[in-house]
């Protein structure tokens, strides 16, 4: 894998979201969520390591009380794809979500494989609603059709990085939303 | 029992599709797209992969830019004849995306074809092709009114046509063991 250089904000060829963009937009969707959740018992679940820092933003902007819990799976390609060829659930959740309102926070959804896969998982936990938040969509890559309630931004067909998403476990702090110059994940690119 | 795929680019769509528990079937059916005036299948389409779960067709291509046009036409007519069928395809630059996503980048010079195709949009491409695909509507119009006039009861044309759309997936295409697959 190509070392990314020191300066994490010199590999992000054009900001995409800016840190107000994203901040206008975190409020206006706990406000929506707030509103059609109210009276219920809603469990917001994140899915680890990219929604991080939504999740944290977007439950305080909640203005109902929530419980919050954590799932990973395993990505295609990591580790455990060569031991196993099938995705694994690395963290469960730590309570029951039986007659809950669920509601998933993801970071993006491109393919909707990994989604389609909690979906089904989640589903089987029997809880009283299940419905989809995610900051970031990308229907230009969409292999899963999912229906999402709660949209951020739909963004292009583009490779981005921060607030969160990774190239190879990096760039998760950048504040924003920006698009990887392409010589920082294929060197040859850039000729 | 793993199929012989016909390219590797296939055969890891497959294991991602496995990976997420997506069931998946190759080339399970062959879609007649073109027939001559006799009634003969001349052109058929056999996507490579139906995944049953999602009702969906699955198109894979990392050819070079010559082909993918081609490969387009033949999709934009299978959409034309079967307008009930799900069908995405694929390009070389959402399968180097794919690879990128899940770190596996290295994978993608050795399963795909020349860098241009893979960054390049296929706008261009998509321009072409539809100056083709007009062309070939036009020839089959001027095909089908000489039918039409010849002295045949049946005007010497397919009365169930080539250009009448089916309703579904299940409505005719040919099976994989009695197909004329020649997409390739």
């Amino acid at each position: 894998m190509t070392s990314p250089s020191r300066d994490l904000h010199a590999d992000i060829g054009e900001i995409l979201l800016s840190e107000e963009e994203i901040r206008a937009k975190v409020i206006e969707l706990g406000a929506r969520i707030g509103a059609d959740y109210a009276g219920r018992r809603l469990t917001l679940v994140s899915v680890l390591k990219g929604s991080l820092p939504f999740m944290a933003d977007l439950m305080r902007a909640i203005d109902i009380p929530v419980r919050i819990d954590l799932m990973e799976v395993s990505s295609y390609g990591g580790a455990s794809t060569e031991s196993s060829g099938l995705v694994r659930i690395l963290k469960d959740l730590s309570a029951s979500i039986v007659d809950e309102d669920v509601l998933i926070v993801e970071d993006i959804i491109d393919t909707g494989l990994t989604l389609n896969y909690l979906i089904r998982y989640l589903r089987g936990k029997n809880p009283a609603s299940l419905r989809i938040c995610t900051l970031l969509d990308k229907p230009a890559r969409r292999l899963v059709e999912i229906p999402v309630d709660y949209t951020g931004f739909v963004i292009p067909d583009s490779f981005v990085v921060g607030y969160g998403l990774d190239f190879g476990e990096l760039y998760r702090n950048l504040r924003y939303v920006g698009v990887l110059k392409p010589e920082a994940y294929a060197p040859d690119a850039a000729g | 029992m793993t199929p012989a795929f016909a390219h590797a680019s296939e055969a890891e769509m497959a294991r991602i599709l496995d990976f997420y528990a997506v069931r998946w079937e190759y080339e399970p059916d062959t879609f007649p797209i073109l027939w001559n005036t006799d009634g003969d299948v001349v052109e058929s389409f056999s996507p490579d992969f139906f995944l049953p779960d999602l009702d969906l067709y699955l198109e894979m291509t990392t050819l070079r830019q010559k082909l993918v046009r081609k490969k387009n036409r033949k999709l934009r007519r299978l959409r034309e004849l079967y307008p009930n069928v799900e069908i995405k395809l694929f390009y070389a630059r959402d399968f180097r995306a794919l690879m990128l996503k899940y770190g596996r980048l290295a994978l993608v010079d050795g399963l795909s074809g020349t860098s241009g195709q893979v960054a390049a949009p296929h706008l261009a491409a998509a321009a072409a092709d539809e100056a083709i695909a007009a062309a070939e509507a036009a020839a089959r119009s001027a095909e089908r009114a000489a039918a039409r006039s010849a002295a045949r009861p049946d005007g010497g044309a397919r009365t169930d046509g080539a250009t009448t759309p089916r309703r579904r997936r299940a409505a005719s295409p040919i099976t994989s063991t009695e197909g004329t697959a020649i997409h390739r």
